[in-house]
């Protein structure tokens, strides 16, 4: 019977396909906007206003997954084999986050519609196809970051990347934008294919396609040179996704050649994903490992490539001048401080005593908030640049001069995201940055924090340039139209990214503490295939101070 | 009564809010009144410390004290924590003060803006204001951070937006010299508050008077097991802070950002600039840097002291080569501080008191030096040293006063800037240093220096011939007079009785020095 987990023909019941509801609104909301063409005729308001629709359910779901589900759950398998699909806190989180920012971006189509562009014609024509491919990408985006399963990563990471290959060059009469789609296929399809090539070694080796048994496999076997060619070929998939140094050309030709919105969409959740699928592979092969320090040269190298992607995207992003590709690196670079929290998952914990890794480490934490104003501060910038764009025609950072004259609330609340961006108090982007600077504290790297903090200062000077031009200079330029809707997106973005860092500090720390409190403690039903004893791998799930605490004394 | 800080803390804030809604005319009516009503409101808080209440009880004893807990999640115990001692509550009312009089120095705003409305210079006026008293006011090292973070901004823009022809590199200099050193504060805040949580064994602190007070922390900051990357913690940490404050002082080597934004900034911000900003890094010395750690202190007593000393003569010869006349205040301003470095190195009551009183009278001082020469660049559009001369005759009631503004700055005994100056030396010939009493050679040399540059200064503005281009201009109006009138007051009245400064505070001072005391008689042998 032993002859791998796909042997098994089963089929999943009516409760189990109810927890996977967010799927399946995603599912549906691309069914519904291919249908909605079909029935109603080609219809740009008709296919944006479903893929809005959809997106709200799906949020709604997200949220409804968030308040309901306590403990985890690994299923959509048969009784007894390795899960296909993990529902967790972290799963909704992710979900809700990936939904939201759907409902925005969708927003922000429907707003650049009025815009008085050349491909106006294109964009309207084709907005089934838009909105199919973006919500496709979206779907592939949430199964990444829930499943534990190689098969399924490698599908998922497919499901996500195809659609944005398309959506990068869907300007089709546009050259950047068909120079930015071909590089990001061949180096996405690069990138997949040694991804998998060490899911095929991690299988061939392990004899399984579960990460949490390919982890117990380490542990009985210790470690060797294939499992770290393995792992490090596995990995290069997910760091193309989150577009880690050196797997982040694409990044900068993307973002610039992609049209606005689709470039917004990728910005955000596409490296949300490759995160959220990199802290779901480590905290599950490093909570079935005996002793995680097994895989510390791994913990090193991505603390390594983490201080390299933060420094290299800063550097880059100091000398641009499109306000697209800016932020591409810009986005590169924050994308170096998540990964530094990533990096310390391997780390012994702050107690160091026994070795085992805290369920609740605070790093896991720390990037759910990190996700969470990142998401506002990104939107709020592109937005501004989107408007910007549509009625100037240019992305240049000179067609931001002035901006505090032509249209303040914009560039109010732009100033906002961009020194949030820096980590500047009372931002949000401080308290983020902060408690990754304190998760970092708690693993001792305090070199990357050194490096996180010196990064911080090199990016004050290119994002300080933006608000150069939007406030010291000036050389009359017509004001900006806006429209009212897109206004309020942007000062909802400006206010909340305030919020966070200062009213709701406590809140959003709290939301992602529990958020990722049981990214490890996912209820497994106890695999038969397994090879080892469980319990020569038994993780204490002692929970730390940390996660106890809060009896709020003041002394 | 207990939010009556927190009120003075916000109000300006909400008079940002008012400035931004309001229309654009009643913008500076707007500030000047929220400014005023800040300063009579900073006035009501003199009580405890008038009759001595204050001086009741150990180091951390607070005055008009109030703390919540603001983020208290995931064992972190950050609180709003706001008090008063004599550290803060003099700088408080110099902030209300020096603040208000800026706000009325900015009333012929139209006049020197470009084309720019005064909503948003007013706003951000009004918001840095809140940051700096939320700096003075905070007691948890997390919200002080913040509050320091917060005005950079509106300098940055006040600065960028209404300053002179270099203003975009002034502000952006200013701007990234501060967040370096503030970055620096970032990772030791990170440090205290994990090895604090170690020296309690339980959640760690924020406080910066748990900090001191606290035995166990106190004794682990300054035990010279603690480690931080292999070096001792005590002496990394007070490096990490004092170049944090030092920058803002700031101290040679990093001085260079402030005589851009002083040349570059508008006539009110570099009053606010010089008489309060300045200030901020003095009091993280007194605040953080001393109480906390004073056995690094009185380890690397040296080469503050030495520091200190540089600025003071490096400040004064830069004063002498100079021909721009703000330049030479904005020098001046870097001189004057080196008596404060010197003043707090040195780790005496006497030297503290010096420092601090050093503190106040350069507040006094430097704004008033800032807007004499901003009331003659309003009407000369210069500030060419070699081409004034005459202005006395012009302009006798400017004159008279722009004397008394600038001997304050001198040192003359009577006015303020002696008083400061003279604690300093004594506290430094007094102190048991083998290097103190030549340090205190050369400080005092830099008296002299202070002398030329200044009179010299008022040789070429004030005296001398009538000159045909200055002919028929107006003398100091009465607004101008009316700023002037309060600065010259208090720089009289702190140089002839400055017992009534020092009693302000002189209590908490004898406190910081008993914690320091068993510490430097470690270090100097009894």
């Amino acid at each position: 019977m032993d002859s791998g987990p796909l042997a098994n023909i089963w089929m999943p019941g009516g409760e189990e396909l109810a927890k996977l509801a967010p799927l399946w609104g995603l599912v549906g909301t691309i069914v519904a906007i291919l249908l909605a063409a079909l029935v109603i005729g080609r219809n740009w308001r008709v296919a944006g206003g479903v893929a809005m629709a959809g997106a709200l359910a799906t949020a709604w779901l997200a949220w409804q997954g968030l308040s309901r589900i306590d403990a985890g759950w690994g299923g959509m398998a048969p009784e007894g084999a390795a899960p296909m699909l993990v529902v967790d806190q972290f799963s909704n989180f992710f979900m809700l986050l990936l939904a939201v920012f759907l409902a925005a971006v969708t927003w922000l189509w429907f707003m650049g519609q009025d815009a008085d562009l050349p491909e106006r014609e294109a964009r309207r024509n084709d907005a089934t196809e838009f909105f199919v491919l973006v919500v496709g990408s979206a779907f592939g985006m949430a199964l990444m970051v829930s499943t534990t399963n190689l098969l399924m990563i490698i599908l998922a990471v497919e499901a996500a990347s195809l659609p944005s290959y398309g959506l990068a060059g869907f300007r089709k009469k546009n050259k950047l934008a068909a120079e930015a789609s071909l590089k990001y296929v061949l180096f996405g399809a690069v990138t997949s294919a040694i991804m998998i090539y060490g899911a095929s070694l991690l299988y061939g080796h392990y004899h399984t396609l579960d990460l949490a048994q390919i982890g117990r496999q380490i542990s009985v076997q210790g470690p060797s040179v294939l499992m770290g060619v393995a792992l490090f070929a596995f990995m290069v998939g997910v760091a193309f996704k989150v577009s880690a140094v050196p797997f982040h050309f694409w990044c900068p030709d993307v973002f610039e050649g992609a049209s606005i919105e689709v470039t917004t969409w990728l910005s955000v959740v596409s490296k949300a994903a490759g995160l959220g699928l990199m802290l779901r592979i480590i905290a599950v092969v490093a909570s079935e490992l005996a002793n995680p320090e097994l895989l510390q040269y791994v913990a090193m190298a991505i603390a390594i490539m983490a201080a390299l992607t933060c420094t290299w995207g800063n550097f880059s992003a100091l000398w641009q001048t499109n306000m697209k590709r800016l932020l591409a690196f810009s986005s590169i670079a924050h994308a170096g401080y998540m990964l530094m929290a990533v990096a310390i998952i391997w780390q012994p914990s702050a107690d160091g005593a026994s070795g085992a890794l805290s369920p609740a480490h605070p790093a896991f934490s720390a990037i759910v908030a990190y996700l969470c104003v990142y998401l506002l501060m990104n939107l709020a910038a592109f937005s501004c640049i989107a408007f910007v764009y549509w009625s100037t025609g240019s992305e240049s950072i000179d067609a931001f001069n002035g901006l505090i004259r032509r249209n303040p609330l914009m560039a109010i609340m732009m100033i906002i995201a961009l020194f949030s961006l820096v980590g500047l108090p009372p931002m949000g982007g401080f308290l983020a940055k902060w408690w990754l600077l304190a998760a970092l504290w708690d693993a001792k790297l305090i070199w990357l924090i050194f490096i996180a903090v010196f990064n911080t200062v090199i990016s004050l000077y290119y994002y300080a340039r933006i608000a150069v031009a939007m406030v010291f200079r000036d050389d009359d330029r017509p004001p900006i139209r806006a429209p009212i809707a897109g206004q309020l997106i942007v000062a909802a973005c400006g206010i909340a990214i305030v919020l966070t860092g200062t009213l709701w500090a406590g809140k959003l720390k709290e939301f992602s503490d529990h958020r990722s409190r049981d990214l490890y403690a996912v209820t497994r039903k106890a695999p038969t295939n397994s090879i080892a004893d469980s319990s020569a791998a038994a993780i204490s799930f002692d929970v730390p101070d940390q996660v106890k605490g809060g009896d709020g004394k003041i002394d | 009564m207990e939010h009556i800080l927190s009120w003075l803390i916000f109000l300006p804030l909400i008079g940002a809010v008012l400035v931004l809604a309001a229309p654009a005319q009643m913008a500076r009516s707007i500030t000047w009144v929220f400014t005023f009503g800040v300063f009579l409101l900073s006035c009501a808080l003199f009580g405890p410390f008038l009759d001595g209440r204050a001086w009741d009880g150990g180091y951390g004893t607070m005055q008009f004290e109030y703390a919540i807990p603001w983020i208290d999640v995931g064992g972190f115990h950050i609180r709003y924590h706001v008090g008063l001692d004599g550290l803060s509550f003099p700088l408080i009312i110099l902030t209300t003060l020096i603040t208000w009089l800026a706000a009325w120095a900015s009333w012929n705003f139209e006049h020197w803006n470009v084309n720019r409305g005064p909503k948003g210079y007013f706003a951000l006026f009004l918001l840095l204001e809140t940051g700096v008293l939320g700096t003075f006011a905070a007691l948890d090292f997390f919200l002080f951070y913040i509050f320091w973070e917060v005005m950079l901004l509106p300098m940055y823009f006040l600065i960028g937006v209404w300053g002179g022809p270099r203003k975009e590199y002034a502000a952006i200099k200013f701007f990234i010299y501060t967040l370096a050193g503030s970055v620096l504060m970032l990772v030791a805040l990170l440090a205290m508050y994990y090895t604090s949580a170690d020296a309690v064994a339980g959640p760690g602190t924020f406080g910066l008077i748990e900090y001191v007070t606290n035995p166990a922390i106190h004794e682990m900051f300054n035990s010279e097991t603690t480690t931080f990357l292999s070096w001792k913690f005590g002496p990394a940490m007070f490096v990490m802070l004092f170049i944090a404050f030092m920058i803002k002082v700031p101290v040679f080597p990093f001085h260079t950002w402030l005589p851009d934004a002083h040349v570059e900034a508008p006539t009110p911000i570099s009053m606010i600039l010089a008489g309060i900003l300045l200030k901020l890094g003095a009091y993280g010395f007194f605040r953080v840097c001393y109480p906390i750690f004073p056995e690094a202190a009185s380890q690397l007593a040296f080469y503050v002291a030495l520091l200190g000393v540089i600025n003071i003569i490096y400040g004064a010869f830069c004063c002498l080569a100079q021909t721009d006349f703000k330049r030479l205040v904005a020098y001046s301003s870097i001189s004057h501080m080196g008596y404060v470095v010197l003043g707090a190195a040195i780790m005496t009551t006497t030297g503290f008191q010096g420092a601090m009183f050093q503190v106040l009278a350069h507040g006094i001082s430097s704004p008033m030096c800032f807007f004499l020469v901003g009331v003659i660049y309003d009407r000369a559009h210069h500030r060419d040293l070699n081409r004034f001369g005459g202005l006395w005759l012009e302009m006798p009631r400017y004159g008279s006063l722009a004397t008394l503004g600038f001997f304050a700055s001198l040192g003359l005994p009577g006015l303020c800037g002696f008083i400061g100056e003279i604690w300093v030396l004594l506290g430094t010939w007094s102190a048991p240093f083998t290097w103190a009493k030549p340090m205190a050679v050369i400080s005092a040399f830099g008296v002299v220096l202070t002398a030329a540059y200044i009179l010299w200064m008022i040789q070429r503005v004030y005296l001398g011939k009538r000159k045909e281009e200055y002919a028929g201009f107006p003398d100091a109006d009465a607004r101008e007079t009316a700023i002037l009138i309060p600065m010259a007051l208090l720089a009289i009245f702190m140089g002839i009785l400055p017992k009534y400064t020092f009693d302000l505070m002189n209590g908490t001072i004898d406190r910081v020095y008993e914690i320091m005391e068993p510490f430097t008689q470690v270090a100097f042998g009894g």
